[in-house]
This record gives C-alpha cells, sequence and structure tokens, in this order.
C-alpha cells in the first residue's frame, strides 16, 4: 500500500496504471491487479465469506496465513514452496488439485501467485478502501484545451489512447444541456439568446452561476436523492396508506438550495436527532430513514417489520454513502468482499435504538401546524408529554408494577394475550417469556407501556383517555405529523444480537455498534450511536464518502458514473475509468470545495471536459460506446421527471409553487383501484396540476404511471441508480397521456401568438424554438410545414375534431393544427434527450 | 449441479453483462435499421451472462438450455380459495364436524382471524372421481372434471406467509416483501419476447379490485421497469395511453410520426447518435402496438361456439373474457399472461366471502372458462408449450372462523399457510398426476411437500432455464427468482 502512495507522490501513478498486466511478466506484483482478481474467480466460491472449506478462508491475510483445518499453511509469506496453496494448485494428480473440478490455473497466474508469495504476499486493500490522494495535475499533448484542472486528468488519457477531444457544443445546446443538469429545466429562447450574443468570456460561468442560485436548483436535485432516500408518501405493503413525509422531501430541496455542506447534509440526515438542542429542521432530516415501509396488516409482528426496517437502515446508508452492500453480511460473511457477518450486526446496532417500531400512526412523530395555529398546536403536545410522563411514572410505582407482573402470568391465557393489539400479541409474549432479570431497557419499556394502555388501572385509564381526547384536538389543526427519528434512552436501550441466518428470532452473540474493520479502524472520539456512524461516514480517514458521492453526481451529468456501478465499490464492481480523475475529485470536494455541492457541480460544468459537443462518429461510437473516455459530451434520455417537467415548462403551463404536501395531477383512471383502501385519486383543478413532477403524490403500490414508464423506481428500497430503457410504451406516453397533450395544446397557443398565426413558418419556427432552442433550418421546417398542412386540411372538414383535441370549444382549425405540430415537436429526440 | 460451479456462472455473467455494455451499443443501430426493415432482430443468448440490449431490451433470447415450455399463463385466484371445497377431500374433517379443535393443532400458530378455540368444519361439498386419473373433485367444478387428466395436482404447497398481500408477494416475487421483481418480469428478462408489437408481460385483472400487494405483484422490482406487467384493461384503453387523443385520426397520427422520424432521421446525419435510430424504431414499435393490442383483445368476431365454450360476453370485465384474451395472447407470441381473479377470501364474515354463498359464484365465474382455456389450448396444438398455473397465495384452515358469533349464517375458513393445493397443465407438465399429501384434515402436508422456490424452480426449468443461473446484479449482490432455495419439481415433469 506504502508503495502506491509513493508512486503517486512521484506522480507516474498514471503511467504505471497504463502499463496493467506488467505484473504478469517479472518484477513487483501488485496484489489488487494480480492476485485479487484469481482469488475472486478461482478460490473464494469455496474458500471465501460463505463456505469455508478445509478452513480456509482468502478474503483476509490473517485468515489465509493461520494453519487450515490440515494443519497446513495456506501461504507462507517469502516461501512458496512451503505455501499449500502452491502445491495444490500445481498438484499432478487432478484430484488434489484446486480449483477441484476445474481446470487448472494458468501457467502465468500460478507464476505471479509463487512471485507475490516470494515477494511476502503483501496484502494491499481493495483500491475503494485506499484513502484517495490528489495525484499532481498529468502533463497533456494540448495544453491550450484544458479549461479546468480536472479536464488534465480527461486528456491524458485521451492521450494514452490516441483520441482528441471534440470542440465546444454549440452555444444553444450548452445552455441547454447545463440548464437542464443544473435545475431540471430548459432556458427560455430569450435567456438563450442573451447568454449567446454575450461576447464576455465571463458570460457562460455568469449564467452557470444564476443557475446555481436558482430555487429550481434544490427541486432537481432533490428528485435524485429521494430515490436514495426511497421517498414515498405511503407506507408500502397491503393498505399502503398515506403517510405525511412531504416536510422531509421540503428539506432536501431547501437544504441544496442553501448548498447545505454535505457532511452535514448527512449528519443531519442520519442523526440530526442527537445534535445537541436539535431544531426541528434537523428532526425533519431524520425522517430520511423514517420512509422505511410500515405495516399494519392483522396478524403481522410488529417487531419483525421493526427489524425490517432496521436491516433497510443499515443497507440504504451503506449504499448511498459507502458504495457498499452490506446486504449479503445479513445471512453470513460476505462472499467476496471483506465484511464478516458481526460486522453487519455492529452496523445495525447503531440503528437498533430508535423508537419507532412498525406502528400504524408512524410513532414518533414531530408535528408542525399552519402557521395560524401554532401556538395552540405547540400548547397541546405539550400535553401529551406531559400526560406520556405522568403515565410512565404511574406505571413505575410498586403497585402498578406488581400488576403488570401478576398481568404477565396470565399472558399465556389466549384470551388475554387476544386483548392486546394483534400486531403487539407475539413481540409482547416473547417478552414475557424472558425472565424479569434479562430483558434489555427497550423491553422492560415495552412491557411497562402495554400495560400502561390495558390496564382498567383508573389513574393509567384517565391518562389514556386525557391523552387521546388531546390528540383529537391536535388532529382538528390539520398538523403534518411528520416521522422522525428518536433515541431510545440509554436505560431503555435494546441489545442488539447476530441473528443467526439472518433470522430476527435466531440470536447469536451480542454486539456493540461499530463499523466494518477493512474500511478502515473508527476513529477514536466518535460516539458509540447513530451521530457517531454518521460523522464517521465522513471523516477525513474514511476512504469511501467523497469517492462514493462524487461519482453520483458525475453520474448524474455524464449518464454514467467513474465507477460505473455506483452503488457497488467493492471488488466485484466495476473499476473505475478513470480513477486519477475520481480520486482528485473527490479529494477537492471533501477538502477545498469543503463538501459544497454547488462548488462541485460548478467545477464540472466549467470544464472542457463537460462542455464538449456530443456529436460522434460511427468509428468513435465504436471504440466507445458508452463515452467512458469522455472524447464527446454526454447525450443521453432524460429522467422521467424531467420530460414532465420540460414539457410543461415550454408549453409555458410550469407552476413555480414550491414545497408543500404532494399534488395529484391527472392520472387515468383506475390506478388506484386496491382492496381495503378507500383513499381515492382527487385531480387537482388548480395550477397543482402542473407542479413539477417532485411533488406528484407517490404510493408505492400504484405509483404515477408515467413517472414509472420512464424508468422511475417504485421507491420500496433504495435505488442507486436508474437504469434507462427504451420501449414503446414511452413513445405513448409522450405521443397519448392528456397530460402531454394538454402541453401541446398549450405550446400551440405560445406558438400561435394572438389568435391565428398570420405567417405560419413563423409559428412553426417559434415552437420549434421554443422546445429545442434552436432555428429550424429549411429542410426540418418544411417536415413541419407539410405536418401542418394536412392536419390544417383534416380539421377545416371536421371542426368538432379539433374541439376536443386542444380540450376547448371552438378551438379554430389553426390551433388544432399547430396542437398537432406541437405533440410532434414534444416527441422528438432531440426534445427527450440532453444533448 | 455442483454449487461452486454456479458461482463462477454469476460472476461471469457480471462481467459479461458489463462488457455486453460496453461492447454492445455499437450492434444498436444495426438492429434498430434490421428492424425498421422488418427483418427479424438477431437472437441473443441468455446464458450465464444474459447478454442484453437495453435499448432494444425486449428482443428475444434463448434461455440456458431447450425449453418445453414457451410460454406462461397464470392464473391467479386473490384471497385464496379454499383446497377442501376444490381438490383436497377429507372424508375424516366430515367426520371431525362440529367438534372442538384441539390445542395441540392450535400450539405456535398464528392466524390471521382466529381467536380462541374453533370448531372443526368439515368439506362444504360432496366429492367424487373423474377421469382415468381418478381424480377427487367437489360438485363446485363440474367443467373442470373434463380436463383432470390433463392437470398435474400440487397437493401438499406451503408458504410460510399467512396474510393476503406478503403470500401474494411471496408467490408472485419469492418474498413476502415489495421490491422483488415477479415471475413475469424475470421470464421477460431472460427471454425477451417473440412480439414486439405487443407488451411481452400482460396482466389482465377481473372481480372488482386488484390484488392486495397491488402492482408490486406484477412489479419488476430492482430489474429494470421494461420488464413490469403491463396491466391490458377491458374498458377504456386497454394499454395506458394507447389510443390516439381524441380528435386526432389514424392518418394524421401516421404522418405525425412520419414528421417525428424524418426530423429524427435528420438528427441522426448530423449527431450520429445511434439512439436516435433506436427512438426511431421505439416509435413505429408504438404506431404498431395501437392496432395490434386492440386486435388483441378484440374478442368479439370469436366464433359464437367459443363464446359458448368460455362462457364470455363481449365487452364485459369477468374471468372468462380473460381467459379468452389469454389465449389470443399466448396464440400471439405473449411471453407472460397474468390473471388475478379477486373474491376468494371465504372467512364468511358476509355473503359475499362466505363458503355456501360467494364461494359458489367464485367457482361459477371461473370454471367454465379454466377448462375452456385448456380445451382450446390444446385444440389449437398449443397446451405443449404452453404452461398453465393455478393457484392463490395460501390456503384455508380445516377450522370454522367465526367472527360474529353462533347465528352467523356464513360459513368461512381462516388462512392456512400449512397446505394449499396448485395446478398447473401443459408446457412439458405431466397429466393426470397428483404430487403431494396432506394429513387427514388438509392442515399439513405429509408427504411429497413443495413451497413456491419449487414452483417458481419448476416454472423456470420449463421455459428452459437453471433456476440458479437465471440472476440478476443489485446492491451489490446476485439475486434470483428463488433466492437461495428451490428445486423443480421433478415428479410432475413430462
Amino acid at each position: 500500500m506504502n508503495k502506491r502512495i509513493w508512486l503517486a507522490a512521484a506522480g507516474v501513478l498514471a503511467v504505471v496504471l497504463v502499463v496493467r498486466g506488467a505484473g504478469s511478466s517479472g518484477g513487483a506484483v501488485d496484489f489488487n491487479r494480480d492476485i485479487r482478481p484469481i482469488f475472486n474467480k478461482k478460490c473464494v466460491a469455496c474458500h471465501g465469506g460463505v463456505r469455508q472449506q478445509a478452513d480456509l478462508s482468502l478474503l483476509f491475510r490473517e485468515d489465509a496465513l493461520k494453519p487450515a483445518k490440515s494443519g497446513k499453511r495456506p501461504i507462507v509469506p517469502g516461501d512458496p514452496d512451503a505455501s499449500e496453496v502452491v502445491r495444490r494448485i500445481t498438484h499432478p494428480d487432478a484430484h488434489d488439485r484446486m480449483p477441484k473440478g476445474r481446470d487448472p490455473l494458468s501457467a502465468d497466474e500460478i507464476a505471479a501467485i509463487k512471485r507475490w508469495i516470494r515477494q511476502g504476499a503483501p496484502w494491499e486493500p481493495h483500491w475503494a478502501y485506499v484513502k484517495p490522494i490528489a495525484a499532481p495535475l498529468p502533463a497533456v499533448s494540448k495544453p491550450g484545451w484544458p479549461l479546468t484542472d480536472l479536464d488534465r486528468f480527461v486528456m491524458a488519457r485521451l492521450d494514452r489512447e490516441g483520441l482528441n477531444p471534440s470542440a465546444e457544443a454549440s452555444c444553444p445546446a450548452l445552455a441547454r444541456r447545463v440548464s437542464l443538469d443544473l435545475i431540471g429545466l430548459p432556458p427560455t429562447p430569450a435567456r438563450t439568446d442573451r447568454l449567446c450574443a454575450d461576447r464576455d468570456p465571463k458570460a457562460y460561468e455568469r449564467y452557470v452561476d444564476e443557475l446555481l442560485a436558482s430555487p429550481r436548483f434544490g427541486e432537481r436535485w432533490a428528485a435524485m436523492w429521494l430515490d436514495l432516500a426511497r421517498y414515498a408518501d405511503s407506507q408500502g405493503y397491503e393498505k399502503d396508506p398515506s403517510r405525511s413525509i412531504w416536510k422531509f422531501r421540503d428539506w432536501v430541496v431547501q437544504a441544496f438550495n442553501r448548498d447545505m455542506p454535505f457532511d452535514r447534509f448527512t449528519v443531519e440526515q442520519l442523526a440530526g436527532d442527537l445534535l445537541p438542542n436539535p431544531t426541528d429542521d434537523q428532526r425533519t432530516a431524520t425522517a430520511f430513514h423514517r420512509n422505511t415501509m410500515t405495516n399494519d396488516e392483522g396478524g403481522t409482528d410488529d417487531e419483525e417489520h421493526r427489524t425490517a426496517a432496521v436491516i433497510d437502515r443499515v443497507n440504504t446508508t451503506f449504499v448511498v454513502w459507502q458504495g457498499t452492500s452490506m446486504g449479503c453480511a445479513q445471512c453470513h460473511g460476505h462472499p467476496y468482499d471483506p465484511f464478516r457477518h458481526q460486522d453487519y450486526y455492529r452496523a445495525f446496532a447503531y440503528f437498533n435504538n430508535t423508537a419507532d417500531w412498525d406502528q400504524t400512526d408512524d410513532h414518533p412523530v414531530l408535528p408542525s401546524f399552519p402557521a395560524d395555529k401554532e401556538r395552540e398546536g405547540r400548547a397541546l403536545y405539550a400535553v401529551i408529554r406531559g400526560l406520556k410522563a405522568r403515565a410512565e411514572s404511574l406505571t413505575a410505582t410498586p403497585a402498578i408494577q406488581a400488576a403488570r407482573r401478576q398481568w404477565e402470568t396470565q399472558l399465556m391465557v389466549p384470551s388475554v394475550a387476544g386483548k392486546l393489539k394483534d400486531t403487539w400479541q407475539n413481540e409482547v409474549l416473547r417478552i414475557a417469556r424472558t425472565p424479569e432479570a434479562e430483558r434489555d431497557g427497550e423491553q422492560k419499556m415495552m412491557l411497562d407501556w402495554v400495560y400502561s394502555e390495558v390496564t382498567d388501572d383508573p389513574a393509567l385509564a384517565a391518562a389514556r383517555k386525557e391523552r387521546d381526547k388531546t390528540w383529537g384536538r391536535i388532529n382538528k389543526l390539520t398538523p403534518a405529523l411528520t416521522p422522525v427519528m428518536e433515541e431510545l434512552p440509554p436505560a431503555r436501550g435494546r441489545r442488539t444480537h447476530v441473528f443467526e441466518r439472518g433470522n430476527f428470532l435466531v440470536h447469536g452473540p451480542e454486539v456493540e455498534p461499530g463499523v466494518p474493520a477493512s474500511i478502515g479502524p473508527r476513529p477514536t472520539g466518535l460516539e458509540p450511536n447513530r451521530l457517531g456512524l454518521a460523522r464517521w461516514l465522513i471523516h477525513p480517514d474514511n476512504p469511501l464518502p467523497g469517492r462514493v458521492i462524487v461519482n453520483r453526481f458525475w453520474e448524474q451529468l455524464f449518464g454514467i458514473g467513474l465507477v460505473e456501478t455506483g452503488e457497488d465499490f467493492g471488488t466485484q464492481g466495476a473499476p473505475p475509468s478513470n480513477q486519477a480523475l475520481l480520486d482528485w475529485l473527490a479529494v477537492r470536494f471533501t477538502t477545498t470545495d469543503h463538501w459544497r455541492v454547488k462548488s462541485l457541480l460548478r467545477d464540472v460544468v466549467l470544464s472542457a471536459t463537460y462542455r464538449q459537443s456530443s456529436v460522434t462518429t460511427p468509428a468513435l461510437t465504436e471504440r466507445d460506446p458508452q463515452n467512458r473516455l469522455l472524447a464527446r459530451g454526454p447525450r443521453y434520455r432524460l429522467t422521467a421527471e424531467q420530460i414532465r417537467d420540460q414539457a410543461l415548462s415550454v408549453a409555458g403551463l410550469l407552476s413555480d409553487r414550491m414545497l408543500g404536501p404532494s399534488v395529484m395531477p391527472p392520472q387515468p383512471d383506475g390506478v388506484w383501484q386496491r382492496p381495503y383502501s378507500g383513499e381515492v385519486w382527487k385531480t387537482a383543478t388548480d395550477q397543482d396540476r402542473f407542479r413539477r413532477a417532485l411533488y406528484t403524490l407517490w404510493k408505492r403500490t400504484a405509483p404515477y404511471p408515467a413517472m414509472l414508464t420512464f424508468d422511475s423506481p417504485s421507491r420500496e428500497f433504495c435505488v442507486s441508480r436508474r437504469v434507462r430503457t427504451n420501449t414503446p410504451l414511452q413513445a405513448l406516453v409522450t405521443l397519448n397521456d392528456p397530460a402531454f397533450l394538454e402541453a401541446a395544446a398549450a405550446l400551440a397557443r405560445r406558438m400561435a401568438g394572438d389568435g391565428t398565426p398570420a405567417d405560419v413558418d413563423q409559428a412553426l419556427g417559434r415552437g420549434y424554438r421554443l422546445a429545442l432552442l434552436r432555428t429550424p433550418d429549411q429542410a426540418s421546417l418544411a417536415v413541419l410545414r407539410t405536418l401542418y398542412q394536412a392536419a390544417l386540411a383534416h380539421y377545416r372538414d371536421h371542426l368538432g375534431d379539433g374541439d376536443s383535441l386542444g380540450g376547448a370549444v371552438d378551438f379554430r382549425p389553426e390551433q388544432a393544427a399547430l396542437t398537432v405540430v406541437a405533440n410532434a415537436i414534444l416527441n422528438l429526440d432531440q426534445f427527450v434527450t440532453k444533448e | 449441479m455442483p454449487e461452486e460451479h454456479d458461482f463462477e456462472g454469476q460472476s461471469l455473467a457480471h462481467v459479461t453483462r458489463r462488457h455486453f455494455l460496453e461492447a454492445g451499443a455499437t450492434g444498436i443501430g444495426a438492429t434498430a435499421l434490421a428492424m425498421l426493415l422488418g427483418c427479424d432482430p438477431p437472437r441473443g443468448t441468455a446464458g450465464p451472462g444474459i447478454a442484453r440490449n437495453l435499448l432494444d431490451p425486449l428482443s428475444p433470447l434463448a434461455p440456458h438450455f431447450a425449453p418445453k415450455a414457451k410460454r406462461v399463463i397464470y392464473l391467479h385466484m386473490a384471497g385464496a380459495p379454499s383446497q377442501l371445497e376444490l381438490f383436497d377431500y377429507k372424508p375424516v374433517l366430515a367426520r371431525l364436524d362440529g367438534q372442538l379443535c384441539p390445542e395441540s393443532l392450535m400450539k405456535g400458530k398464528r392466524f390471521a382471524f382466529i381467536r380462541g378455540i374453533p370448531k372443526m368444519l368439515g368439506p362444504q361439498a360432496p366429492f367424487k372421481q373423474y377421469g382415468e386419473s381418478r381424480a377427487w373433485l367437489s360438485d363446485h367444478l363440474p367443467h373442470f372434471s373434463r380436463i383432470v387428466d390433463d392437470v398435474a395436482f400440487l397437493k401438499a404447497m406451503r408458504t410460510d406467509q399467512f396474510n393476503h398481500a406478503p403470500a401474494q408477494l411471496m408467490v408472485h416475487t419469492g418474498s413476502p416483501r415489495i421490491g422483488r421483481p415477479s415471475i413475469g418480469s424475470w421470464v421477460t428478462y431472460g427471454l425477451g419476447s417473440e412480439n414486439q408489437n405487443l407488451p411481452a408481460f400482460v396482466v389482465l385483472l377481473s372481480g372488482g379490485v386488484g390484488p392486495d400487494a397491488g402492482a408490486s405483484v406484477y412489479g419488476s422490482g430492482f430489474l429494470p421497469s421494461v420488464y413490469q406487467g403491463v396491466q391490458c384493461r377491458s374498458s377504456g384503453d386497454p394499454v395506458l395511453f394507447l389510443s390516439d387523443p381524441k380528435g386526432l385520426p389514424r392518418d394524421l397520427r401516421r404522418k405525425s410520426l412520419d414528421a417525428i422520424n424524418a426530423l429524427n432521421q435528420r438528427e441522426h446525419e448530423t449527431v450520429q447518435d445511434p439512439e436516435i435510430l433506436t427512438r426511431i424504431a421505439q416509435y413505429e414499435m408504438a404506431f404498431r402496438m395501437q392496432l395490434s393490442v386492440p386486435e388483441a383483445m378484440d374478442i368479439e368476431k370469436e366464433p359464437a361456439s367459443i363464446h359458448e365454450m368460455y362462457g364470455t360476453t363481449p365487452g364485459a370485465t369477468s374471468f372468462a373474457n380473460n381467459c379468452l384474451l389469454a389465449r389470443r395472447l399466448a396464440e400471439r407470441g405473449v411471453r407472460f399472461v397474468q390473471l388475478f381473479h379477486w373474491g376468494w377470501d371465504s372467512h364468511g364474515a358476509s355473503a359475499s366471502e362466505a363458503l355456501n354463498k360467494g364461494f359458489f359464484d367464485r367457482c361459477k365465474e371461473t370454471d367454465r372458462a379454466i377448462a375452456a382455456l385448456v380445451t382450446d389450448l390444446k385444440q389449437r396444438g398449443l397446451l405443449d408449450e404452453t404452461l398453465i398455473v393455478w393457484g392463490g397465495e395460501f390456503g384455508r384452515t380445516p377450522m370454522q372462523e367465526n367472527r360474529s358469533g353462533a347465528d352467523n349464517p356464513f360459513i368461512g375458513r381462516d388462512h392456512n399457510a400449512g397446505a394449499f393445493t396448485m395446478w398447473l397443465a401443459g408446457g412439458g407438465i405431466k397429466g393426470g398426476v397428483t404430487h403431494g399429501e396432506t394429513d387427514d384434515i388438509g392442515y399439513e402436508g405429509i408427504s411429497g411437500q413443495t413451497d413456491v422456490n419449487d414452483l417458481h424452480a419448476t416454472l423456470l426449468r420449463q421455459l428452459g432455464f437453471d433456476h440458479q443461473r437465471l440472476i440478476y446484479r443489485f446492491q451489490g449482490r446476485d439475486f434470483r427468482l428463488t433466492d437461495v432455495s428451490g428445486k423443480p419439481i421433478r415428479e410432475i415433469i413430462a
């Protein structure tokens, strides 16, 4: 590992990376480059984290060096001949030779392993687990091309491949690209003209800064973050009832708009409640992990689903911030990455101590009231808290405790247990069966609480009645009740055990909170709770978050990450296409830029790399189909949100109302047809019809169809990366969905100007420019004119048809014909693509 | 197959897939053009890596080995029909009728609604034997008696979920929680489609409401959303947004597509991005789909004899209509047709969900059409290559559930995850066999027990897949429909 750092410091890292494979013919063997791939491909299936046949695992050095079941040492550093591994991979008898039952290793592979052992069998951590360092800027063949430092890393790579960068994109194309990227909406033709007429070399920079300062910025980037947060306005499972958690969405929008540094953004979402004197905003941020699903079906086990939510929190946290899949280690050691089964539950322990437990009311919630009712609301909420404290102190009295013990002994009688809410029964009985002395703090609290809910004791019954009455009054004030994280006090904490084979009922050894050692030791001085975990996730010694986060933003701009598998930076993930660039960006983001996303994005969009034209050639497409080398600009179909927002925007319909409860724009009938659910979709009639896609109500079991068709996930779990597909159903949405027709009719009105278009070509050109920010050439104009004339002829003969097309009475044939043209423009490849 | 081998298959898959994505795009333009010119798209392979082109994600792929079945029609009876009133004849239970359930049967069980000690409930229908296989059938299924020798019964199915939504998810995705791909998604991911003018995975609902777990039971989970089931509806647009807007006639739509394509073609000449050609193909496909879906969904022109056979009424939303549609879609090469019929949750809490009332109606709504579907496919020579699956999400208890007290005129049973009956037909499945046996009261399997993973492994096997090698990597882990278990049920494979 030190070798790497030394090389990088000498500025030749890039060169070393080019001459990959050198290790196989002589010289120093690089474990990650030459040895780990052999182990992963040929060995760890049987000698890894799941199966450790003959007691041998090749995931950790300490395990590979210690004697195996046979007593022989698999690897003896410095001595290949004494290493059992070497004897077995070269064994002449196929029966004893490894890999068993497979083709033997190649002569090169065997030679590399021998040489590596002779050199001391140094075990390097996987590249992503080594702290990134910013390499010195490489020299490039065309010093005039780079506009920013990052360009030099791109160009150095192009130099090595013998490729040239592309010319800068046209001004309108670039204006549209960067606007779609930064705020999710296209610019107006007027703004584009102003930019393109401005001769000042700083004009583009000023334009970028204007976009970064726009309130639309937060809305665009929240859309990305909400996939990761698995944000939805419903609880999931069968009834999938509504959940009021839009305040969290608003928090994300505002955090991006204020350019909250990403480290703070991280800490507030994961542990805002544990900060000293947390504000309501900081507590709202913790709703990030309250987006887990809640199950209230009859007969389910609340503890089982609470556990499922905690598991989801662990998996989501590691995927989002660490690009690491911990899911495997839930049931057993990770098969190929260096995570042990216990590592999973040590991470689990961080999240296992919150007060929520799969209740229908999503308790605990943070109420927030309409401004005029806030004073009254807060007063009533204080009453609730007082009643809770009173119930707790009443329950703690010896008399009630004695009664509670008496009740416990009766719980085994089905008719007594049957009085409990059915989803509580399993957990309550499990606790009751546990001797009192062995219960953890949370279990004691749980029984006390459940007892206080069911007892006939007059004082407690009165407190309950008073509480329910008070809640009734609170609910009349129409508060938003946002589910939040709330840590149990230490005395009431849960103990965490390893779940054997992932089963929450089969407990293994007890574990303390902790992070996987292979990603690096937990720095001292961090709290042993969620706050400590959050600080570790963004700690300067943690090698992953800078890379993982930078990669996510890069992927949004370029369509593919520098690490393609943004959710997996482990040994089975894709290697980075340009590690020097990734590391340089990560270091800059976390140090110079102070985790500021706007600075990061600004760096990237001002680069020559980003500004390149996306025009390609068959040769370049064949050479680099995915544009990993960046010899051209990005060209990708827009996201589901961008497609809707852009159509509304160019039609002049888009509402600029921000934030607030989710809205119901038009959707086809029947999408919400579900058993046991009385909820109905009430289509908005005001400007809420035309809000940005981000604000559309998201029901997990019946997501908005147009969104789903354009590859948005259904938000049950964190989806790190949307896969872009291409289906005829997408064409049907933009051609025929009434929402898109409404946009076409509105665009047609803008094309016509006031009344009948005096000059048809002018109207057609205006529509083209409104949508695409370009003036059509003669041939393109002729295509539109032909369509217009055909449509006009039709609507002159069929006046009624035109009316229904525009959704308005007395729609003139000219407008109907323009609507047909507008509908076509809104379906052009250029329109649905970021060029 | 040794497990070690599978593992390498999985890692290879990952490499292959990535390799394809890196290398594959050059082929896109050629493919799109070929399709525009009316040529068949080149066949890929669904070998361990399932190389695929996400810009043409439904092009046909070959499975791991030669398939017995080319497609699946899955008839899901949502709410979980009682096996004890249909297929699983229990004379002993009849003798126990009305007796209190022994506590030993209640121990360690979780019920959705039974509280306290229930009474045993004998079969609520007479049973007789039919066919050469002498299969027992209740009198509720007169038409089914004609096809008993074509089906294989699984009498000792079990699941570990006893609530509708998770149990339906279990049956359709292999996991009780939402977020995993459904069977149809896996199958279309693995095989693509033989008809690019129709959705590859079609969902048809009847009974008034959709399944309990919503669209998740035909969702694509973490697979690309192109593989999710497309609900085709019998009223309104059969597929969302299929119809041209009101006031836009077909010839004008054609002209507008011509304009879109012409401008896209010009764009391609400048930009040379092969994705633009794919876009042109996509719009042409949509245009063809606008014709072919309504054509496939229109049962009006079917001869009277067929309507008589299925009991169909054109224009209605019914299970019978959906069965006929399933045949029409199967004929046209749709890969996976998923039917849901709601209303089998016979708790006895009301007339519609009583074994002595609503249950009769459900049987009448489905019996004739199911027999007709099997018979019709057979007479068209399609049964051999079409796998039909019938079942609910769990079974029902031999105990009576009586939520509202002694005077309840309605008879019902609670949910039972321990035993239920499913049957399969066609697609290389043996006819006239029964696999698995339950105890004397139909409460739990005592031999030949099979679970949802086994069912899925069997389905995939008939379609030509080794279920351990049909995989997709998500959050860094390789997932499969059968998770970490499942074994093809060889006893019912011809």
